[in-house]
């Protein structure tokens, strides 16, 4: 989108900085970051946030493109990559749990290869829960001691309300959930309304609506989705150091780590939702010289201090992660057991209707 | 609070952000005026500039284009007949009928004028945002959403027209054109036909330029000449302004309606654009002239887009909600430059918010100055033979369409539907109901499901459902009692309720074809209609259960009253068969080949051009095409037979 204008005015405005490009694998090089969402949502605004970065990192300063590709759920833009995807890693397809969920549950329409894609880079996109305080409910131990029904609103149960409606059945809460909100922002309306009285928001408007409310006391939190330790989905987000994990919530209540199919399906479809919730992929013959130069970008922006304190304000923090580590967590979660696979599709149609 | 807004104004009069304002107007008055491209386009095509700038600059550029897009957009309106952008659908109506018989200006001048006092309403309930417009936003919940909703459809109703066989057809068959895609209740696809395509349903832009749009230039460009056969004299505003005054009351209700519109998150400008056409309709005693010239539908509808747009600021900016999809775009951009709206924001940067107030308002007043003085210019364009235009603007509207998704689908879909509307124009069919119906059908269904799970029936008592369903049973009880006097008074002399939609003159053979389609349609739609979820099953029904009743009586009438006079309207099917195998053709081998035939088409055959001065001016359009499609795409739709691009 715009290529030519922004080639020009980046020609024009940044005739220093293409005069000190070094050699490197990306030198003269142009990447194109495609982002399956509308331009202004927060994957497209993240792509944003990143792309100054990964031009001054990548080794060659290579010119980057954020191009919105919207539709279909980000079904069409992820079908698109299928298909146009430049095999030199100069193709990335910025996506969240949004496109990985259709693939791991195998929905119609689905044309592209996710879990033989490569793994450029990721940025968690950690999500918190919390209640009102009309259910009496002060914090993660009394939850199963709400005094009214505990009633969620989402947008879709197999789209990214996915892991936060596994959450539930992971910690074997009654919850109600009511589908078909716009999207987060009106549940969040409804939540401050009083129509729904339990919630879920990732980094951002935490930190920027839901913190406020909580010191006003207009809203109790809970716990997070939790970071990755060891490849268990246990340890606490940095987020909300305070807060449990949800694998916490479920040894405190339990006496016992959680395990079994509903745990294996939470951790997956939540670990690509939060740990690695937005990331960025390359087309599967992606050269591994391309795989390093990302992985060297991204451990140059990590200890970028402007990044740092940029990051402090927007996401509380998070890095990105990038390498063999973080490939191999992206592809295992993309690929669960069959086992798991037919509990998810048989949970979603059986308790949630869902059509495959 | 004063100080600080005079801070603000004070901080916008830096030269560098008053030009970055006046650059974002121009980008939006421009794109206000290419159909089907308008402030989602303008907003995202400056995004990557904004960057450039310092934060307030870069916000009152986009503030600019925002606040501009439906003023300028009536000037396509009025002058082409298709619409500049979907919210105003109903100013191409009115003020293209006003066009034809000559009265250009005055429908300018009123809908310029009506777009100002929309604009600065809304800046008014932005500067009054915390201690007004936000508790407002809270008050409304899902059943008050549900209620506005079918406010907005009650209103609708007095669009049907005089034939209400099939102006309720038409409703019905924009419902069902509406309930395509995901279903808000439960996880249904809906007549999708598994195409990934139709997973998001159908744009509302194509939806809005097939119907109105195409159909109108098949139309102009079959009647040759210029789009007025009469001199077009927009320099005389004086009718424009007393005209204005004397519907000074109709806008500003008009903008309190495109206010409210904007509260409700994700519902954009066209909802309360109708809703406020048809309140213009309901309000006016004398309704033969509605579809065919009224003034009051435009000075209405032009009042009520430009408020929606800027009050959808109000929920974005203190709940982080978009109102409307232009406003999607801000928020990201606000994201971008680290402001993360909320309350907080504007208790702790009130000069930002004054300074958007200042802007949008400014941009209000400006922009339709800049409209006023920009128009007898370009209506000099509607004397010169239609076809020189046709080529232009056929192209535009692929690429506006083309931004939906960039997949030939759009391109497809544009087309499809504007067949679609090209039948109901000759069919009699009013395209007014079938709009509303598309647009209303979502925030409806979602609302009344949401409602429904989360309240149960209880929501029947809720103070603001009783207060909104007062606006329906208030003017019916009304006009009940007003018919039950007059009933005992005079027996005969009964008002002329229904607006005046032209039908008279329909093409039977084409209403005939019509029917049969529609029927076929909804009997299909009746059939898949089973698979679904029972929840998801109610919108599509309320659409298939007068819908198919309607058009099998209407196809039957069609039979009986057939008279083979197809061939009135054979000259525009030519043209209309031409479009959709371009799109074809595009499909097949790239967007190039197709669109230099069609260029060369239009120009040398339907407008009879030389072939010197055909070449000349074809070359600079096929540049500028490309220059566009460049600008908002990177690829245009590459061939599936033959690779081209």
């Amino acid at each position: 989108m715009r290529k030519l204008l922004t080639t020009t005015v980046t020609a024009l405005m940044g005739l220093a900085a293409t005069a000190q490009a070094q050699d490197g694998y990306f030198a003269g090089k142009t990447i194109d970051v495609i982002v399956p969402f509308g331009t202004g949502g927060a994957t497209f605004v993240s792509a944003k946030f990143l792309e100054p970065y990964f031009e001054k990192h990548l080794p060659g300063n290579p010119q980057i493109n954020v191009i919105d590709r919207p539709g279909g759920g980000s079904i069409l833009g992820a079908n698109w990559f299928e298909e146009n995807a430049r095999a030199d890693g100069t193709t990335v397809l910025f996506t969240t749990s949004s496109t990985a969920n259709p693939f791991v549950l195998g929905q119609e329409g689905v044309e592209y290869r996710l879990s033989e894609y490569r793994v450029a880079y990721s940025h968690p996109f950690s999500s918190v829960a919390y209640v009102a305080p009309s259910t009496g409910v002060t914090g993660a131990d009394d939850i199963r001691e709400s005094s009214e029904p505990l009633l969620y609103g989402g947008i879709a149960a197999a789209a990214s309300d996915l892991p936060a409606l596994l959450s539930f059945e992971v910690l074997g809460l009654d919850v109600r959930s009511v589908l078909g909100f716009n999207g987060r922002g009106p549940v969040r309306l409804a939540f401050e309304q009083g129509e729904v009285n339990i919630d879920y928001q990732f980094t951002p408007v935490w930190l920027t609506q839901v913190v406020p409310s909580v010191e006003e006391g207009r809203a109790v939190p809970l716990w997070t989705g939790g970071a990755m330790e060891n490849g268990v989905l246990s340890a606490r987000d940095p987020i909300a150091p305070d807060l449990p994990s949800v694998y916490e919530v479920y040894e405190r209540m339990n006496g016992e780590a959680p395990s079994g199919i509903e745990w294996d399906a939470f951790q997956g479809i939540a670990s690509v939702t939060y740990a690695y919730g937005l990331t960025g992929y390359l087309h599967p013959d992606a050269p591994q010289e391309a795989l390093d130069a990302y992985a060297e970008a991204v451990a140059a922006i990590n200890a970028d201090p402007e990044f740092q304190a940029e990051s402090q304000e927007v996401t509380g923090g998070a890095r990105l992660s990038a390498g063999p580590d973080t490939e191999a967590a992206v592809k295992a979660a993309l690929s669960p057991s069959d086992e798991v696979r037919a509990y998810l599709r048989n949970l979603l149609s059986e308790k949630y209707g869902v059509n495959f | 609070m004063i100080d600080t807004a005079l801070v603000a104004l004070d901080s916008l009069f830096d030269p560098m952000r008053l030009a970055a304002l006046f650059a974002g107007m121009l980008v939006g008055g421009v794109f206000g005026m290419l159909p089907g491209l308008g402030g989602v386009a303008a907003v995202s095509i400056l995004l990557p500039f904004i960057y450039y700038l310092d934060d307030y600059s870069g916000l009152a550029m986009l503030l600019g284009a925002v606040s501009i897009v439906y003023t300028s957009d009536t000037i396509t309106s009025v002058l082409l007949g298709a619409p500049g952008s979907p919210a105003s659908a109903p100013t191409a109506i009115e003020g293209h009928a006003l066009a034809k018989q000559g009265q250009a200006a005055r429908a300018l001048g009123v809908g310029f004028l009506a777009s100002m006092v929309g604009g600065l309403v809304g800046s008014l309930v932005l500067f009054f945002a915390i201690p007004i417009a936000g508790p407002i936003v809270l008050m409304l919940s899902t059943p008050e959403l549900f209620m506005l909703a079918l406010v907005g459809l009650f209103f609708a109703s007095s669009m049907i027209g005089k034939d209400l066989a099939k102006g309720l057809a038409a409703a019905a068959l924009g419902v069902l054109l509406g309930v395509v895609g995901p279903a808000q209740a439960a996880a249904d696809f809906r007549f999708t036909f598994g195409q990934v395509y139709l997973l998001d349903g159908f744009s509302l832009t194509i939806v809005a330029l097939g119907l109105f749009g195409v159909a109108e230039v098949i139309s102009m460009l079959a009647a040759g000449g210029g789009i007025s056969h009469q001199r077009m004299e927009v320099s005389h505003w004086g009718a424009g302004f007393r005209d204005f005054w004397a519907n000074k009351w109709l806008v500003l209700r008009a903008s309190l309606i495109g206010v409210l519109g904007g509260f409700v998150p994700a519902v954009g400008a066209s909802a309360s654009t109708w809703v406020a056409y048809g309140h213009a309709i309901r309000s006016t005693k004398d309704k033969s002239k509605f579809g065919k010239g009224e003034i009051r539908g435009v000075a209405a509808s032009e009042g009520a887009n430009n408020a929606t747009v800027i009050s959808d600021l109000v929920p974005t900016l203190l709940f982080s909600v978009p109102g409307g999809p232009a406003a999607a775009i801000f928020l990201g951009a606000l994201f971008s430059f680290g402001y993360y709206p909320g309350p907080r924001m504007i208790t702790q940067n009130p000069d930002l918010m004054f300074l958007i107030v200042w802007s949008v308002a400014l941009s209000s007043i400006v922009g339709a100055a800049l409209c006023f003085a920009v128009t007898p210019m370009l209506a000099r364009l509607t004397r010169i033979p239609f076809a020189i235009i046709a080529a232009p603007l056929v192209l535009i509207m692929v690429i506006g369409a083309y931004q939906a998704t960039s997949t030939m689908g759009d391109i497809f879909m544009l087309f499809t539907l504007g067949a679609l509307g090209w039948l109901m124009k000759h069919g009699g069919w009013p395209r007014a109901p079938a709009l509303v119906g598309f647009v209303l059908s979502g925030p409806m269904e979602q609302y009344f499901w949401l409602t429904n799970q989360i309240h149960g029936w209880t929501w029947l008592t809720r103070p603001g459902v009783l207060v909104i369903a007062s606006i329906i049973v208030i003017p019916l009880l009304m006009q009940g009692w007003r018919w039950l006097r007059q009933r005992r008074v005079a027996e005969i002399a009964e008002p002329d309720d229904a607006a005046e939609v032209p039908g008279a003159d329909a093409n039977r053979s084409i209403a005939l074809v019509l029917a049969t389609v529609g029927a076929v349609m909804f009997a299909y739609a009746l059939w898949e209609t089973f698979t679904f979820n029972p929840a998801s099953r109610l919108m599509p029904l309320l659409a298939i259960v007068p819908g198919l009743p309607l058009t099998l009586w209407l196809a039957w009438r069609g039979v009986r009253e057939y008279r083979d006079d197809f061939a009135r309207d054979g000259g525009e099917l030519v043209i209309l068969a031409v479009l959709l195998a371009y799109a074809v053709a595009v499909w097949a081998v790239g967007l190039t080949v197709p669109t230099l035939a069609l260029i060369a088409w239009m120009l040398l055959v339907r407008a009879q051009m030389r072939v010197r001065s055909a070449a000349v001016y074809g070359a600079a359009v096929f540049a500028v095409v490309w220059l566009l499609f460049d600008i908002m795409r990177g690829d245009p739709p590459v061939g599936a037979l033959i690779p081209l691009s």
